[in-house]
Order: structure tokens, then C-alpha cells, then sequence
């Protein structure tokens, strides 16, 4: 309304500029507070019908009739200025933004309503604000941005799994997530294809109050990415390049090639010196360059807007021949038709990724353990082969793993205005994945390997239809916004995979030729599969209600039923109920000078996670021929297929539930240059989905799923995030802000006296776990031995829990958790005229992290044997060369942190300057740092860790084993507008 | 307006079309149905409940509760690296495993699962019409008392279950031993007596029906001083003498015949795991106690050992005791069995790989054998493998040589991973595909030679030891260089004497518990807690049936 406003002036301005008879004239510039020239800033001349506007390069002259005149400057977003001519012909004017008259736009799903009218605990992020860098996946961009949010990248791998984690987990089961809305469209697990660039805004939304009209998918929070659209009346090409070093940026401290001769010595054991001085880890790993282009076309009309973009980033991970590349391409447009009654959005994005990577985890394990004094490469520029050690560089040249492969999604929205306020929208969206990775073993002679191919196929549907209702109206004080709706929903996947062995050693990679294995077998060979089907059908309403601007109240309300759930308990219904209070609109506010804002915002709602394994409802038996299900029967012939139950019906399975209540405070002071809020949360989750075992252990399967009722997993939480901005008016500006958050998790009445989960890696570890979930004690608690120190015998001591003079599995305590007690991070940013820097630090603190990698690797029985160790190994001079190292607390270490995630410094040119106004409207060029700084205890790779090591599907949290490690990143930028 | 209406009727088409989902789940990849024909439908039903067989015995499950437990074989934690798996080899050894030992919750979940299965079978079989309906039902009732068996002696309790959806009546004691007793002499006529040794025939109902005889003293008072009655005694015999009088078993003349590639018609063998190459056969036996540096098939250099158990120098030494002065290799036909001649003749190094086979039985001293340099096998001129000394090159201490000690323990010395003498009593199979998987051997449940020796622990606990010496010396006596007849007979030589027929058979914590053993002390093992002779239910188990009070509770001493 605001645009069309602007354009009636714009015309009626000019219109009056060639109607009037000159008088005298007046020149100047209007620009922006960040020195930019504002185009289009409607001029007019108080008390007169004279006026003009601003031209491309925000210059403009106006007519006036005297020159005590004065002169209007208007402009949408910005203060309306008043100047006096005072005799001037020349009067140069800077615009500052208009806090109170920017409409800051919540999305919200299903709509999107000023932030203003918002009663739930959302956070809108918008791109400027996103981290900068290297970004491999949407949720970089937000962490530490959002208090309440965890965000942990699982390794340093530039395609490693990042968890996200709203307001702490509500299950023990893997598939916390969150739920991802891309334009409208519900999407199955993370946003990770996105081209960053593309995004235009993230908007969180926390409480049950906002997320329950996605109810059953609701309870993990919503993430809303809401993608670049075009603008009315400006068109531009924005072209960007960017050039990225990383380096790695912590090595594990193991002994160095003299330490190590020494030490192996020191112990007792026998030093093989082969004379070399090798650093395994700076040989598996190299200065890795990352190229980002990115291509956005943008414009529209009043009836047309588009933005269409093109994105390429090729990525090298530290690790050598680890290749990463991104091609992505975004379409949007909007259409306007019948006198703007029906309009048309469509949406369209498409990636195409190829990873090629080696086997990580070995690589590794060999780069951290070989002998140091072993050269890696001979006097032919070979890797040189060892008997008992292997070489990771031939491991490089000999195993791989190729990922390749492309989503498209796309959705289309048109909407019908039927009547003043009464507005139908269907919405239709398509999202398919089609990947493939290809993981080879070359054959070889030295060392010999066979040679293998396995191949993996996987593909994703899902598909999406929406039809809904609004109405906004308004009845003197009261106005309201009802919203009504129907959602189905089908989600599709299939996984299948083959392989053969035994290649010839010949120049041809299994993965182009799998036909020259040689060995094919279903023993060794038998391909397997699976695919399922998910339906969602919902049906949702929201109503906002607003009294006098100064009272609002939301209430949503969505049933989902799913196929997952069982026939029992086929929908669930999950409403929702929030107040907000805009003290600020009240009389006894009136004259206050502190406050420019405050809001209070109390709701309830309740959610579920249906994120629950498919046919567990359902009973299922199978029929074939497997080493265990089949048997000889008979000494000639084919076996018979088995035909065995593998599952047992249980028609009552439904989603967990999760209620929430939420309080928060908005508020705004000095002028609106300081905002904060602060929310309280508790989230109770029950119903909690588990594999149980059965009271008769006598049944076809060993356990069965079920809603446990009486078990909780709840969070509690305090939220605060602050940010001040400030204009100094002399060219210099800059902002701080920071939030934290304090979340209390744990786990009630559980029927299980443990459930375990984290199954510890590496030689001598099997079997023994290293999560434990208990009642009374946090999700991602560690449940281990108590290490207390070595004996005289030169052996581990541990704590005798239960005083039965024996050591096991009874005298395990919870140690600590994985997740934080407190997640913070803080912000800031300088701007003087052009230049513009920012820093962004983001941090953990209480928690702990199990170091699994020095579990099975830095032991003292292994520097005996020769093989590297770091010196925490050698901590008890008395322990014995023989002392095993079982999982216990020795290998528990504190896991806080806080990170200089990133800094950036940027420069604005004016292209007018430098003798390119003609062809470019905007250039700069930035430098920005990832990782530069590090302050942890931890002396792993890294202290963002978390190896996936889940047992049947309860998720582990905290565990380092052998993971990619991080790197530091210098990006170079480069960006230009026509 | 009509135009609106027209839109809007083509955009309320999709809402329409898309709206009528009823959420029924669609299964793609597994089967709610098939369609086959009865023979089909009982021979699938029935097979899975055999099927079970190859996760209960094996190597981490009914071997290590069955062998770990006992003075035949110990686990140490094999150089500080290998074999540490949280402790639960070590504390199997010295008896004190706890209710979270995941080896003890697999086991019981896979005879558990044996029994449901058979439950299955039991109920569906009577609904098809298939000549063999009779015998099948008559296996699947025996397969459920047989795996009551397993689970009474290790967990000293059995399960009764009819129909599918009734919850199980858990028995203890006499009950249970009852309960088995009357199954087995149910079904025990309707068997087939020619699908042995891999299916139940009557041969082997009647040696289990001796052995639970034999072992019914234990079950039913399981903490207290067995005391076998008479009429056990005489059942036993009984049992066994039918067993002898059908003549269809016979002692085997080579002893390791019956645990070689080709033992499935080795009349030795009355009840044993079928195990077949294509389809669940595995070496674990053969490789569990092998060096990590020891290869036993040319055509695989990534099939070693796992440096996994040996037996004690306790019970090493009652081999030697009751051989003296005659070294056991020489003495007994069943300690060991040369195959690898540079052993006695130091000048042969290079074996055709199709004449390379390992020794077998008891392991002691220098190991010989392929050479293996990176990743492959040290060739003579012309050809051949070369065989020679072997070093613990995969354990990255190439100068230390593969030397199997008497000793072992738990001390760091005792750990090393050469300790203890090894055991190969299965061979390798010469049919797979990556030396570990495909086995071939039949696993021996039940042997002809225990039916010898259960009649004659039977007839010496009646008091005829000269009766049970015959029986004794008749199994000595069948093999090939048979070992010396003994000459008087007592309850000590004849556990003794089981040791030296049955060892690592997955029998001696039964006999140890029989003949008033396992609460002694051996190797590392103090512990004389008679609580410990069941093992710890499983504490999932038990948080499972935690609402329903009083219905399945933890053993005494747990």
C-alpha cells in the first residue's frame, strides 16, 4: 500500500514539475545514512503544488516560488524531512531510516503478519544479519544468531550432518530436527541444497504458540526460509565472486617425530627409526581454495516481479581430493492479473551437487598413529608400503566415495481475492532428489586389495497441496485476520543398493565398468532395498484478534493425521493460544522517555513430532531365504524361504507430544537504538516413541514400539538477546548485540533403568556404550566407569559405585551432559562512510564431550608399540605399558567453547568515483575469516563435534571419534550490481 | 463473476482430487501376505525355527557363556588393544557377568526368539495339509522344549507358551524340567529318524532326553548340592541304550572327522547346526582363537585369526597330568592333529596352496605358516606358498614371534597376544568366499560319543564304575592311535575325561555345574558364589516386564 502511495506521489510530483512556471530553482542530492543516492525521494514545496524527484544518482531540482520556502522530503521507510530553503539554490540533504515507520514482516506459515502483531517467541533473521563465509548449508547462517538455538556442525567436513536443535531435544530418538518451510513448502529434513545466497530471510519460530499450525510436525520448532524476491520499480544484476583459502585449523597435538623417538624409548618399547621427519596430518591434508559465483537477476513492475539466480560454488575440503561442488539455480515470479484480484506466485530451484571424498575415518586414524620417523613417500615420489602400518596417501589414491546428484523443487501459489479481505490461496509443490554414491576400492597389487564397487541409489518425493482461506476485517477497535485450511501432503523414498568384487588391476575405475568384477556372489553381493510411502492430511485455522491496537490474541488449532500413525489414533489434534499486550499503546505510557517499545507475550500450545519410523503400527512378516530366517530342511535343493515375523502390530502408536509454555518480553529503548527480549519457555514432552521390550520375552520380535505415557523429557529455558544499533551522524555507525540462553533438559520416568546409546569405535571398545539416558538427568548424558586414577600395579582404577569390590557395568554414574547448560554468542559491527566491518562470536558452555578418538587411540600400551600417541597419554608415569583403556571418564573432557566464528571488513565503492557510473549502480569488495579464533579446553580436533553413533535409533550426543577436522577460512569477495 | 467461479472451480478441483486419503499406510518392501502352497507354507514355517541355530551358537553367544565361563578357555584383553569389549570376557571368566553384558542379552534373545518361533510354527502347521505336517509339528515341539532346555541351564528358568497372543507361564525347578521332559517324550514318535543330524530325529530326542536326565539334578535344585536319583540314572541309560541298539550312529575313527569340512554324514553326529556355505555358514569357530597373524587359507590373505581365547594352563594340565610322561600331542589321538609338515620336517617351506591346511586341536609353541607381506603371500619359485616362521607383523611388532605360551592371564604378561595354547578343533572352510564367511562344518549339538560317556556317568553315579569304564574306553578305543585305555573309573576321571572328548564343545559349564566344579578355583577365577551357576537375566528383560510386578524377577545374586 505503502509502494502505491509512493508511486501516486512520484506522479502527482511530477506532473506539478511541468505544470508550474519557474521561479527559482534549487539543486542538491539526497543520499542515503549510508552515503548511498536515494532514488525516486519525493520533493515538495510546503504550501504550494510544486515538487520533483530525486533521479538515478539522487540529485534533483525543484522549482520554488521564494526562497524562504520550505522543503519536503519524503521518502517510504525514511524520516520525513522539513528543511528551509534560507536563500540556498544549492541544499544537499542525508536521509535517516524511519525505526518506528519500517514494518518489520514475520512470516509466520500460512501468512506473515508485522512483527509488531506477533505473540509468539519468532526470530526473523534477514540476510544482512546471516553469518558470513564459506556456508554449506542454510543452518550456518543463523548460529548464534537465534538464542534458544543449537546449532552443531557434526565435523569439519564441508557436507557434514548439522543438528539443530530448538529449545532443547524432546525425544531420545534421532529425528529432533526441526521442520524446514521453503516459500510455503514443508520439506523432508534439512535445507541443506539451498544456495545461501539465495535466502532472503529465516524466520524461527520456538514456542508452541507459532509452531502449533504445523502440529504434528510442529514440535521441534519450524524453520521458515523465505528465498530473494524481485522488488517493484528497481531492476538489477548482482554478480559476485568469491575466493576462499582453508587451511587446517587445529592439528591434534600427537608427539613429534623427536618427542616421539624419545618417548617410544622412555616406555620400553622398540623404536623403529626409519630417519624420516613426517607430519602424517599435514600429509593427508593441504591449503584447500573454494570458488563461489553467484549470479541474481532481479525487478518487476507493478504487476510482474521476478528474481532469478544462478550459483556456483566449487569447494575443496582440507582433506585431499575431498571435492565439494554446488551448482544451483532459483527462479521467482509473481504475477498480478484481473485488477490485481488473482495472483500468481511460483517458485523454482534446482541443485545439482557432486561430492567426491575419501574414507575420512581411516585416513585419520593412520595420519594421527603412524610412526613419524616412517617417510611417506619414497625416493620414486611414491608412497612408500609398510608391513603393519598402512599408508594414508595410499588410501587416498586407492579408496573413494562419489556422491551425485540433483533436487528440483518447485511450488506454485495463486491467489483469489473473492471479496474485500476474503482471500483463497491453493498451494502446489513438487520436490524430488534423485543421488547416487559410488564407493570405490581400486584393485591393486601392493598392497593387494580385490577391488570393489558399491553403489548406492537413492530417491526422495514429495509432493504438497494447499488450500486455504483468509479473512481480514475490521469493526471499529477490533479487527481480526481468520485463517482456514486443508493440507495433503506425500512423501516418497527409495533406497537401493548393489555391488560386485574382485576387479583387474587395469587403468579402468570400477565405477565406469562395474561389469569387469569378477566375483559376484549373494552372500557377498546380495543387493538390498527399501522404499516407503508417508501421507500427511491436516486441517488448520488460525484466528488473530487485536483490540485497539493495544491487546492481541492468537489462537491455532491443526489436526494431522498421518499413515505412520496407527489406526487407532489416526489424528491428533494440536491447538494453541497466545496473548500479547503492547503496553507501549497504553495512556499511563504516554510521556515515558525510556521506552520506545514493550510488549508482553504469554502462550500455550501443544505439538507433536511425528517423525516416527514408518510401519511400526503394522505387523509385518517376511519371507525368505537368510542365513537365520531359512534352514537346510533337506540335504539337495533350495532352501526354503523363512517366512518369520519381524514386527508386532501395535495400533495405538502415535506421535510424542509436546506442550509449551512461553513468556516473553519485547522491549525497546534509547530511541529504539536498544532492543531485547527475553523469553521464558518449559517444554514438556511426553508420549515418548520407544522400541520396547515386550513383559513376555517370549515373541516374535524382541521389542515393539511404543508410546511410553508416563515419560518425560523436559526443557526449561531463559532466553535473552539484546541489540543496540547506533547512527553517530559523522560518517560513523556501528551495532552490538549478543544473546544466550540457559536450557535445563531431563529425562522422567523412564521404565528403563538405562537406555544406552553411543556405541563406542575402535579396537577393544566393542559393545561398551558411552551415552546413557536415565531418569532425573539429561538427554546426551555421558554413563560411564569413574576413572579415579592408576594403581600400584600401574592399571586404571575406577570408582566401586556399589562397594562390591568388582568393577562393571553397575558402577556407571551420569558424568555430564552433551548439551550446554548455556549457548551464547555475541556481535558487533563498525561502519565509517564506506567501509563496514563486523565480527561474530558464538560460544558453549557445561557441557562435555567424549573424546572416543584418544579413547582408542592415545593410550600408553600404543607408544610402546610404536605407534604416535599425544602426551596425555604419558599423564601417569606409573601406568603400565600394558594398561588397557576401556570407555571410562579418563577420555570425558569439558567441551566449552567460544568461537570468533567470523569476522568480515568491506568496502563500498561508488562506481562514480572510479569512472563506472555508466555501467555498474554498486560495487565492494570485502575480505571475511572463518574460525580465526579458538578458546576451548578441549584438545580434540574440535570442540563442535558429534559422531554419529546411535544405538537402534536413539540418538547419541557429544562423541568425537575420528572426526573431519575443522578448518580456517580467508574468503576474498568481490561484488558488483548493473 | 461466471470467469471467478470458473477459476475457482479449477482451483478447487486439486482440493478435491488430493482430499479423499483414508492415511492407510502403503508397505512397499515387505510382505503383509504371501501366497504359497501348504508344502511351501509348513516348510517356511518350520525352517526359521531352525534358523535360529546360527545366532545362538557361535562364537560371542552360547560358546563364550557356555566355554568362557569354565577352566577351558579364558579371554584376556590380548595386548591392551583386542578383545577389551567393556570387560565382559573377563568378567564371564571370573563369574562375575552382569545383567548388562550384551553377549548374555543376545543370547537369550535368540533362544527366545527360538521358542516364539516355534510357537508360530506349532500353531500354524496343524492348518496345512502336508503328509509331513505330523513330523513337522512333532520338530517344532521339540525345538521348543530343546531351546527350554538352553534357557533352564543358563537362566534357570523355562517359558510355556501355546497360543501366540497368550503371555508366556514362566516355570522354575522341577516344573520346568518337567514340563521338557513330557514335550520331548510327546513328539519323540513322531520324528523322522533319516533328516539327521542338521533336524531333530528320535536319536536326538533320546540324547536329549539323557542329557536332561542327567542334568535334571542341577535344574531342579539349581543353588544346592545336586542329587541324582536312581531313576534318572536309569532313564539315561535307558535313552542312551536305544540310541546305541538303532544303529544308526557309530564312533568316528578320526576324531577330528567330526569337526572337519565334510562331517554332515559323519555318523558321529546325532544333532548338530546344518551348515551350509550359500546360506549361513561362517568360520567363527574355526578363526575366533587363531592368531591375528595366522592364515589359514591360501586363496584369502585377509583371513586371519583374532588372537580370541585359549584354554587355561589348568586345564592344559590335565592333559598332561593324565598323559605324564607321555606329551598329550603323542599320547592322545584328540589333543592334536599335524597338517603343516615343516612342523616335524623343517626343510619342507614350500606347500602347494591346494595341500595347505593348519594343524588342528591344541595349538602350542612356534606358529608356522603363510607369509604375508603386504597383503599377500611370500610365493616360492615355483609357485607354491611359502611356509615359514610367523611374527606378529599385524600387531605392528614384527619381531615378536607368534608363540603360543602355556601361560595366560589376565597381567599385562599374561595378556600378551600370543598367550595360551590355541584351539582348532573346526576346520576352515575351503569354500568361501573371504576365508571368514561360508562355513562348511556341521556344528555337533549332540554326539555319539556323549551318549557313551552320559551312560556311563549314569551307570558309575549308580555305582557300577566297571560298567562305565567299558563305556569309556569304547569311545578311547574308536580312534584312530587310540589313546591308552584307562584302567579304573571315577567321577574325577570322567569329568576329566569329558574334558578331553567334548573340550570348547560348548558343554563344560554344564558339566562343571554337574560334577560340583564351577565354583572352583582355575586361571584367574576365585569367585565361589553359587548364585553365579545361571546367569543374570537380562536387564532389558526386566525393565520390559517392570509393570507386571512379580512376573519375570531378576536371579538370586544379580
Amino acid at each position: 500500500m505503502k509502494t502505491i502511495r509512493n508511486i501516486f506521489f512520484i506522479t502527482i510530483s511530477l506532473i506539478f514539475s511541468f505544470v508550474t512556471l519557474s521561479a527559482q530553482q534549487v539543486t542538491g542530492k539526497v543520499l542515503s545514512e549510508n552515503s548511498e543516492p536515494l532514488i525516486g525521494v519525493s520533493i515538495s514545496v510546503k504550501g504550494t503544488a510544486l515538487g520533483s524527484v530525486t533521479d538515478l544518482d539522487g540529485n534533483y531540482s525543484v522549482d520554488v516560488k521564494g526562497l524562504n520556502d520550505i522543503l519536503i522530503f519524503y521518502y517510504i521507510g525514511y524520516k520525513t524531512q522539513e528543511l528551509p530553503v534560507n536563500g540556498q539554490s544549492i541544499l544537499n540533504v542525508t536521509m535517516s531510516p524511519d525505526v518506528q515507520q519500517i514494518e518489520q514482516i514475520t512470516v509466520i506459515g500460512y501468512g506473515s503478519i508485522s512483527n509488531r502483531d506477533v505473540t509468539g517467541s519468532v526470530k526473523t533473521l534477514r540476510k544482512d544479519e546471516f553469518n558470513k563465509g564459506i556456508i554449506n548449508s542454510p543452518e550456518q547462517l543463523l548460529q548464534g544468531k537465534v538464542a534458544g538455538v543449537n546449532v552443531t556442525t557434526a565435523s569439519g567436513d564441508p557436507n557434514s550432518a548439522i543438528s539443530i536443535t530448538v529449545r532443547g531435544p524432546g525425544g531420545v530418538r534421532t529425528g529432533s530436527d526441526p521442520l524446514y518451510v521453503i516459500d510455503g513448502f514443508a520439506i523432508n529434513g534439512s535445507a541443506n541444497f539451498l544456495n545461501p545466497e539465495d535466502i532472503e530471510s529465516i524466520d524461527i519460530l520456538k514456542d508452541a504458540s507459532a509452531t502449533a499450525i504445523y502440529g504434528a510436525r510442529g514440535a521441534n520448532g519450524v524453520i521458515l526460509i523465505t528465498t530473494k524476491k524481485g522488488k517493484e520499480g528497481k531492476s538489477s544484476l548482482d554478480f559476485s565472486v568469491n575466493y576462499g583459502v582453508s587451511t587446517l585449523a587445529r592439528a591434534l597435538g600427537v608427539f613429534s617425530p623427536n618427542e616421539f623417538r624419545k618417548q617410544v624409548t622412555a616406555v620400553g618399547g622398540t623404536l623403529q627409526d626409519l630417519g624420516a621427519n613426517t607430519d602424517w596430518q599435514k600429509e593427508i591434508t593441504r591449503s584447500a581454495l573454494t570458488k563461489n559465483y553467484n549470479l541474481n537477476l532481479s525487478g518487476g513492475s507493478n504487476k510482474l516481479l521476478y528474481n532469478a539466480s544462478l550459483g556456483l560454488q566449487d569447494q575443496e575440503g582440507i582433506i585431499k581430493t575431498n571435492d565439494n561442488k554446488r551448482y544451483t539455480g532459483r527462479l521467482s515470479v509473481g504475477q498480478k492479473f484481473m485488477q490485481d484480484r488473482l495472483k500468481l506466485d511460483l517458485n523454482l530451484g534446482v541443485t545439482y551437487n557432486t561430492v567426491n571424498r575419501p574414507s575420512i575415518g581411516s585416513l585419520i586414524g593412520d595420519a594421527i598413529s603412524n610412526n613419524p620417523t616412517f617417510p611417506a613417500l619414497g625416493a620414486d615420489g611414491r608412497p612408500v608400503q609398510y608391513t603393519g602400518i598402512s599408508n594414508p596417501l595410499t588410501t587416498l589414491e586407492l579408496e573413494k566415495s562419489i556422491t551425485e546428484g540433483a533436487r528440483i523443487i518447485g511450488n506454485v501459489s495463486p491467489s483469489f481475492t473473492i471479496l474485500k479481505g476474503l482471500v483463497y490461496k491453493l498451494n502446489f509443490g513438487v520436490d524430488y532428489s534423485n543421488y547416487t554414491t559410488d564407493n570405490q576400492s581400486l584393485p591393486n597389487a601392493v598392497p593387494l586389495r580385490d577391488g570393489r564397487l558399491e553403489t548406492f541409489y537413492n530417491i526422495g518425493s514429495n509432493r504438497l497441496i494447499e488450500n486455504y482461506l483468509t479473512y481480514e476485517f475490521k469493526i471499529d477497535k477490533h479487527s481480526f485476520n481468520a485463517l482456514a485450511g486443508h493440507s495433503y501432503q506425500k512423501f516418497f523414498g527409495q533406497a537401493r543398493a548393489y555391488s560386485i568384487n574382485k576387479f583387474p588391476i587395469n587403468n579402468i575405475e570400477p565405477i565406469y565398468n562395474p561389469g569387469l568384477g569378477q566375483e559376484l556372489t549373494l552372500a557377498n553381493n546380495r543387493p538390498t532395498g527399501s522404499a516407503g510411502i508417508n501421507e500427511l492430511q491436516s486441517y488448520f485455522g488460525r484466528l488473530n484478534y487485536q483490540f485497539n491496537d493495544k491487546y492481541l490474541v492468537t489462537a491455532t488449532v491443526r489436526a494431522d493425521g498421518s499413515s505412520k500413525f496407527g489406526a487407532n489414533n489416526k489424528y491428533g489434534v494440536f491447538p494453541s493460544f497466545s496473548i500479547g499486550w503492547r503496553i507501549m499503546q497504553e495512556d499511563f505510557m504516554k510521556g515515558n522517555k525510556l521506552f520506545s517499545n514493550l510488549k508482553l507475550r504469554a502462550g500455550w500450545g501443544r505439538t507433536g513430532n511425528q517423525e516416527i519410523p514408518a510401519k511400526i503400527t503394522q505387523a509385518a512378516f517376511t519371507s525368505q531365504v537368510g542365513s537365520n530366517t531359512s534352514y537346510p530342511l533337506f540335504n539337495t535343493g533350495s532352501y526354503p524361504p523363512g517366512t518369520t515375523f519381524s514386527r508386532l502390530a501395535n495400533p495405538d502408536i502415535q506421535w510424542e507430544v509436546s506442550g509449551q509454555t512461553n513468556v516473553g518480553i519485547d522491549f525497546g529503548i534509547f530511541g529504539g537504538a536498544l532492543n531485547g527480549t527475553i523469553d521464558y519457555f518449559n517444554k514438556v514432552s511426553n508420549n515418548i516413541l520407544l522400541e520396547v521390550i515386550p513383559s513376555d520375552p517370549v515373541q516374535p520380535a524382541g521389542t515393539f514400539w511404543t508410546n511410553v505415557k508416563d515419560m518425560e523429557i523436559d526443557n526449561q529455558g531463559l532466553e535473552f538477546a539484546l541489540n543496540y544499533e547506533k547512527n553517530l551522524g559523522n560518517s560513523w555507525r556501528y551495532n552490538l548485540g549478543g544473546n544466550s540462553s540457559f536450557i535445563k533438559n531431563i529425562v522422567k520416568n523412564s521404565p528403563y533403568s538405562v537406555i544406552p546409546s553411543g556405541n563406542a569405535s575402535g579396537s577393544g571398545l566393542t559393545s561398551a556404550t558411552i551415552n546413557g539416558y536415565i531418569n532425573n538427568q539429561p538427554i546426551g548424558t555421558f554413563y560411564l566407569k569413574e576413572f579415579t586414577g592408576i594403581d600400584d600395579k600401574g592399571l586404571s582404577k575406577f570408582r566401586d559405585v556399589d562397594g562390591d569390590g568388582i568393577i562393571s557395568d553397575k558402577d556407571r554414574v551420569a558424568l555430564g551432559s552433551a548439551l550446554p547448560k548455556a549457548i551464547f554468542s555475541f556481535f558487533g559491527g563498525i561502519g565509517f562512510k564506506e567501509l563496514d566491518f563486523s565480527v561474530n562470536f558464538n560460544g558453549v558452555s557445561g557441557n562435555k564431550i567424549y573424546d572416543n578418538t584418544a579413547n582408542s587411540n592415545f593410550y600408553k600400551v600404543r607408544i610402546s608399540k610404536g605407534i604416535n600417541v599425544t602426551p596425555d597419554a604419558l599423564d601417569y608415569p606409573n601406568e603400565s605399558i600394558s594398561n588397557a583403556a576401556p570407555v571410562s571418564s579418563r577420555y570425558l573432557k569439558d567441551g566449552s567453547y567460544l568461537r570468533l566464528n567470523n569476522m568480515s571488513l568491506g568496502y563500498t565503492l561508488k562506481p562514480s568515483a572510479i569512472g563506472l557510473g555508466k555501467i555498474l549502480t554498486g560495487a565492494r569488495v570485502s575480505v571475511t575469516g572463518q574460525n580465526l579464533w579458538l578458546s576451548t579446553k578441549y584438545n580434540g580436533y574440535d570442540p563442535e563435534v558429534n559422531t554419529e553413533r546411535n544405538i537402534n535409533g536413539v540418538s547419541s550426543y557429544g562423541i568425537d571419534y575420528l572426526s573431519y577436522p575443522k578448518a580456517k577460512t580467508i574468503l576474498f569477495g568481490l561484488n558488483l550490481t548493473f | 463473476m461466471k470467469k471467478i467461479i470458473l477459476i475457482l472451480a479449477i482451483l478447487m478441483s486439486a482440493f478435491v482430487y488430493q482430499s479423499c486419503t483414508k492415511l492407510q499406510e502403503t508397505i512397499l518392501d515387505e510382505t503383509l501376505s504371501v501366497k504359497l502352497s501348504d508344502q511351501e507354507a509348513a516348510n517356511g514355517i518350520l525352517a526359521p525355527v531352525y534358523g535360529k541355530f546360527i545366532d545362538i551358537f557361535t562364537h560371542t553367544n552360547y560358546f563364550a557363556l557356555q566355554e568362557i565361563s569354565s577352566d577351558e578357555a579364558i579371554l584376556p584383553y590380548r595386548g591392551g588393544t583386542d578383545w577389551g569389549d567393556n570387560g565382559i570376557y573377563l568378567s564371564m571368566h571370573q563369574h562375575v557377568t552382569t545383567s548388562t553384558d550384551p553377549n548374555v542379552k543376545n543370547t537369550w534373545g535368540h533362544i527366545l526368539q527360538g521358542i516364539s518361533r516355534s510357537v508360530t510354527a506349532i500353531n500354524t502347521l496343524p492348518t496345512l495339509k502336508v503328509a509331513s505336517s505330523k513330523t513337522y509339528l512333532a520338530e517344532a515341539r521339540g525345538l521348543k522344549a530343546y531351546y527350554n532346555m538352553l534357557v533352564l541351564d543358563l537362566f534357570g528358568l523355562a517359558f510355556v507358551k501355546d497360543e501366540p497372543g497368550n503371555p508366556s507361564v514362566i516355570l522354575r525347578g522341577e516344573k520346568a524340567v518337567e514340563y521338557i521332559k513330557s514335550e520331548l517324550n510327546d513328539i519323540i514318535n513322531d520324528l523322522d529318524p533319516t533328516v539327521g543330524p542338521g533336524r531333530l530325529t528320535p536319536n536326538a530326542a533320546l540324547g536329549l532326553l539323557a542329557r536332561l536326565h542327567l542334568q535334571s539334578a542341577v535344574w531342579k535344585d539349581v543353588y544346592g548340592n545336586p542329587s541324582f536319583l536312581p531313576a534318572d540314572m536309569d532313564k539315561v541309560i535307558e535313552y542312551c541304550d536305544k540310541v546305541i541298539s538303532s544303529g544308526k550312529q557309530a564312533l568316528s575313527p578320526d576324531y577330528f572327522a567330526i569337526f572337519g569340512n565334510n562331517n554332515h554324514d559323519n555318523k558321529e553326529l546325532i544333532f548338530a547346526v546344518d551348515q551350509r556355505p550359500d546360506l549361513n555358514g561362517h568360520n567363527r569357530l574355526a578363526y575366533f582363537s587363531l592368531s591375528g597373524d595366522q592364515f589359514p587359507l591360501p586363496e584369502f590373505p585377509n583371513a586371519n585369526g583374532t588372537d580370541g581365547p585359549a584354554i587355561t594352563s589348568d586345564f592344559y594340565q590335565t592333559w598332561v597330568k593324565a598323559n605324564a610322561p607321555i606329551d598329550p600331542a603323542l599320547a592322545d589321538p584328540r589333543f592334536y592333529q599335524q597338517n603343516i609338515s615343516f612342523y616335524t620336517n623343517p626343510a619342507d617351506t614350500c606347500v602347494a596352496a591346494k595341500d595347505f591346511k593348519i594343524d588342528r586341536g591344541i595349538l602350542r609353541g612356534q606358529q608356522y605358516g603363510l607369509l604375508r607381506v603386504n597383503g599377500a603371500f611370500v610365493k616360492c619359485g615355483n609357485g607354491s606358498l611359502k611356509v615359514g616362521k610367523l611374527f606378529s607383523v599385524t600387531r605392528n611388532k614384527p619381531t615378536l614371534a607368534v608363540d603360543f605360551t602355556e601361560k595366560v592371564d589376565f597381567t599385562v604378561a599374561g595378556s600378551d597376544y600370543s598367550t595360551g595354547y590355541r584351539v582348532e578343533k573346526y576346520e576352515f572352510s575351503s569354500k568361501s568366499a573371504s576365508g571368514r564367511n561360508f562355513g562348511e562344518a556341521d556344528i555337533s549339538l549332540v554326539r555319539y560319543a556323549d551318549i557313551y560317556l552320559m551312560r556311563a556317568e549314569a551307570k558309575l553315579r549308580k555305582g557300577d564304575a566297571a560298567g562305565a569304564l567299558a563305556d569309556v574306553n569304547t569311545v578311547r578305543a574308536a580312534r584312530t592311535k587310540p589313546a591308552k585305555p584307562l584302567t579304573k573309573m571315577d567321577l574325577e576321571t570322567l569329568f576329566q575325561e569329558r574334558g578331553f572328548e567334548f573340550y570348547w564343545e560348548m558343554i563344560r559349564r554344564s558339566d562343571m555345574i554337574r560334577f560340583g566344579k564351577y565354583e572352583g578355583a582355575w586361571t584367574e577365577k576365585s569367585n565361589t558364589d553359587k548364585s553365579k551357576r545361571v546367569f543374570p537375566i537380562p536387564q532389558t528383560a526386566i525393565d520390559g516386564a517392570s509393570n507386571l510386578p512379580g512376573y519375570l524377577s531378576q536371579n538370586q545374586g544379580y
